[in-house]
């Protein structure tokens, strides 16, 4: 064996660790990936005062994201645009398909509640609204009002604040206190 | 085993370490909470107005109004307005510049959130402010209802459910149907 051929043998790399790590990593991706965060449109919402954090969010909450011009977006797909679509009737749509399809799947529930001396199903599960701090009250106010129609019957709703107003960088009190 | 030998055998890099550092900052700063916790106000549809066939009985509630003093005006900063952010495929986002609401709780025309937050606290304490629980009989604070006029903001509406929780009403409830208003 002469010294050209044996540093040739030396120069070949063991892919083999690498491989390894790869596929750990794509593995550990895979599981820690939230899936949840898709639900979420990169908005700024308004600041809470005095509201505690939300540690342990349901999860099975459907969630509605609304643009500043009023556009709806759920689970990264726009479901309304005020600029297109006439009327409400595409949010009631939303609204029926998420509650079909969570008591269809058993992610939502239903619920007995007295309402006027009457019993009535409601969902159990409350939805979260995620407007942007500079989206006009009225858009959202539709969505709370698609809510409460019988078929739908969300009554509980959620609306999101956030601990720090990304705009202004001004912080929840909650977050300050003791500084 | 020659000289030559040596000196390649010392040149071998040892991968595994500079894996492992790169694997453990790879989880670092995964796990790392980077996003801001989020937090929630519930909101209680008003059950006497809405489209349910039941008749309920009013109930004593307080009053919030939010009127719009100044519309503002929106500001896209370098962005052409109404442009869509290429990355995202949505509306660039504007800030508004300007924006001032007065509330009226009762007759009472309030134009700060602060002086909102003391009066709410003021009505709160009072005692005129209880009322019967139709369920259990006992005494507790009335609810309030906030009536959002055109113009207004999430923000707004927010921050008025905020100063509400903040002086102890705990059932908060929206007025609709006032709609988008004149554009």
């Amino acid at each position: 064996m002469n010294i050209e051929k044996m540093v040739k043998e030396e120069l070949e790399m063991d892919m083999t660790p690498m491989i390894d790590c790869v596929f750990l990593l794509m593995i550990f991706f895979v599981l820690v990936i939230d899936l949840s965060q898709k639900n979420l449109e990169d908005l700024i919402l308004p600041r809470a005062e005095f509201q505690e954090p939300d540690d342990e969010p349901p999860e099975n909450r459907p969630i509605l994201n609304v643009l500043q011009n009023g556009t709806v977006v759920y689970q990264s797909v726009v479901k309304y645009d005020p600029l297109v679509d006439q009327g409400y009737g595409k949010i009631r749509q939303l609204l029926m398909d998420i509650r079909e399809v969570g008591l269809a799947n058993g992610t939502l529930e239903l619920m007995d509640k007295d309402i006027g001396g009457k019993m009535t199903q409601v969902m159990k599960d409350p939805i979260l609204i995620r407007a942007d701090k500079w989206t006009e009250w009225h858009y959202v106010g539709e969505i709370m009002k698609q809510c409460s129609q019988p078929q739908i019957a969300f009554w509980k709703v959620q609306l999101a604040l956030s601990e720090e107003d990304k705009e202004t960088g001004i912080k929840n009190a909650s977050l300050t206190r003791g500084q | 085993m020659s000289a030559i030998d040596d000196a390649q055998e010392e040149a071998k890099a040892d991968m595994t370490p500079m894996i492992d550092v790169v694997f453990l900052m790879i989880i670092f700063f995964i796990c790392i909470e980077f996003k801001v916790l989020e937090s929630k106000l519930n909101a209680f549809l008003p059950t006497d107005k809405g489209s349910q066939s039941t008749v309920v009985e009013p109930e004593e509630q307080l009053s919030i109004k939010i009127h719009v003093e100044s519309k503002g005006t929106p500001d896209f900063g370098k962005k052409a307005p109404n442009s869509v952010n290429p990355g995202t495929g949505r509306p660039n986002r504007f800030r508004l510049r300007g924006h001032k609401v007065r509330w009226e709780v009762g007759p009472t025309p309030i134009y700060t959130l602060e002086a909102l937050r003391e009066e709410l606290g003021r009505i709160a304490n009072a005692d005129a402010s209880q009322i019967p629980d139709k369920k259990t009989g006992k005494m507790k604070l009335m609810g309030c209802v906030i009536e959002a006029y055109p113009g207004t903001y999430y923000e707004d509406v927010a921050k008025t459910n905020d100063a509400a929780n903040d002086a102890g009403f705990e059932e908060v409830n929206f007025g609709g149907g006032l709609g988008p208003g004149k554009k």
